[in-house]
């Protein structure tokens, strides 16, 4: 190894060290919304050239099955049962989207969700509605089933959303029944843990968790999760630990409702 | 043309590595072009691609700008000296040992430097388990990526 390429990873190491000591002290440096659209944009057209390519091979392959008239029809009958039965789910999920437009005030969009986000830490997820739709920094993500997440970071046509899961997300919550307020918090896992619970609160699995909104982030009464586990024995701390699983899945969410 | 190429191909690795997920995981592909770079090019061209390509996704990413610069800047020169250097000679499944211990070393660097420097972007057990996820999709690559003089 040369002196010179050691002087430059020793330089590498140095410099990155100094950078990262500054923006722990100062802030951090402003993302590349730019870097991050190109690569969005690429994201969507890549996806539909897939989609371009995919629809002809499907087409192909009902050719083919032409040929062997018997296994067509059970085939063709098959497809179609699947087909109208995805068709029904979508009819379905549609009008959950609809009764859910209609039942929130502060309805901002409707988007689809188009990839994972650029980072292998965070759980998120990117959306296809951005500032030109309104979308704006620390919205609500809700779905049907209940709380997603919340709008980072947002550009043109795309924004980024946490998940729920993660574990850099907490909201104000509430027990649906006792009214026991708490902050729920992602771990990075399935799972969310809720704080903040008293011993002397009785909490017990299956008991529903919704939003407060006195975190004046989330509207009030968003159905967030049901409790999964308890541990009030008093193991440690002052307060329950509490395991909450939420009501959306965030590896099975296609659209979402964006709200103010 | 070779920059192009080379731009094309780290966009791709973006855009593949964000549509691709077993158990939840993505490969990253991004590694394996700088341990191309690294085998290929030597330990300096080889660093400086992984500073690019690392402060490309420091600048993407939704935290402090340094981790990946400083992990794929470091796996860019590791790659040369593991591989081609003299301590040891190329085989595939040499490639594949270092592949893995690489994208190993990667994860750890973003993992560590974010803990230090900004927040702990995951619980250690989930980190460790991301971590070996992606260094066992990564592992197999490193039979193909050779390096010119190999046999």
């Amino acid at each position: 190894m040369s002196k010179k390429n050691f002087f430059l990873f020793f330089l590498l190491i140095v410099v990155s060290l100094v950078l990262m000591t500054y923006q722990s002290k100062k802030g951090h440096f402003s993302s590349g919304n730019h870097l991050n659209n190109l690569l969005n944009k690429t994201s969507w057209a890549v996806k539909s050239f897939t989609d371009a390519l995919e629809n002809p091979f499907r087409k192909i392959a009902l050719r083919d099955a032409d040929n062997q008239r018997l296994r067509k029809e059970i085939e063709a009958l098959r497809l179609e049962r699947e087909k109208t039965q995805e068709v029904m789910l979508e009819n379905k999920r549609l009008r959950e989207f609809l009764q859910l437009r209609e039942n929130q005030e502060n309805y901002v969009a409707t988007a689809r969700i188009i990839s994972r986000g650029m980072s292998h830490w965070a759980n998120t997820l990117v959306i296809d509605k951005g500032t030109k739709d309104g979308v704006l920094k620390d919205m609500s993500v809700i779905t049907p089933k209940g709380l997603a997440g919340k709008i980072i970071s947002s550009a043109g046509s795309y924004s980024t959303m946490l998940s729920l899961t993660d574990i850099n997300f907490s909201a104000a919550v509430r027990f649906q029944e006792s009214r026991t307020e708490g902050i729920i918090s992602g771990t990075g896992n399935r799972k969310c843990i809720l704080k903040y619970i008293p011993y002397n609160e009785e909490v017990k699995p299956g008991d529903i968790i919704i939003t407060s909104g006195l975190d004046s982030f989330f509207p009030a009464g968003i159905p967030v999760g049901s409790v999964s586990s308890v541990d009030s024995k008093g193991s440690g701390g002052y307060f329950q630990y509490i395991e909450v699983i939420p009501f959306q899945d965030d590896s099975k969410i296609e659209e979402v409702v964006i709200v103010k | 043309m070779k920059y192009l190429l080379w731009a094309i191909l780290i966009i791709s690795s973006f855009v593949l590595q964000a549509r691709l997920s077993i158990l939840g995981v993505s490969p990253d592909l991004s590694i394996l072009l700088v341990y191309y770079a690294g085998i290929k090019y030597g330990e300096k061209k080889g660093m400086l691609t992984g500073v690019l390509i690392g402060a490309l996704e420091d600048s993407m990413s939704l935290s402090i700008f340094g981790p990946n610069l400083l992990s794929k800047g470091i796996i860019g020169f590791f790659s040369a000296l593991f591989v081609t250097g003299s301590l040891f000679r190329w085989t595939p499944f040499l490639g594949m040992i270092a592949v893995l211990f690489l994208t190993f070393l990667d994860n750890s660097i973003v993992f560590l430097s974010l803990s230090l420097f900004d927040k702990a972007p995951a619980a250690i057990s989930n980190a460790l388990f991301i971590s070996l996820m992606q260094s066992i999709l990564n592992a197999p690559a490193g039979i193909l990526i050779r390096p010119k003089d190999a046999d």
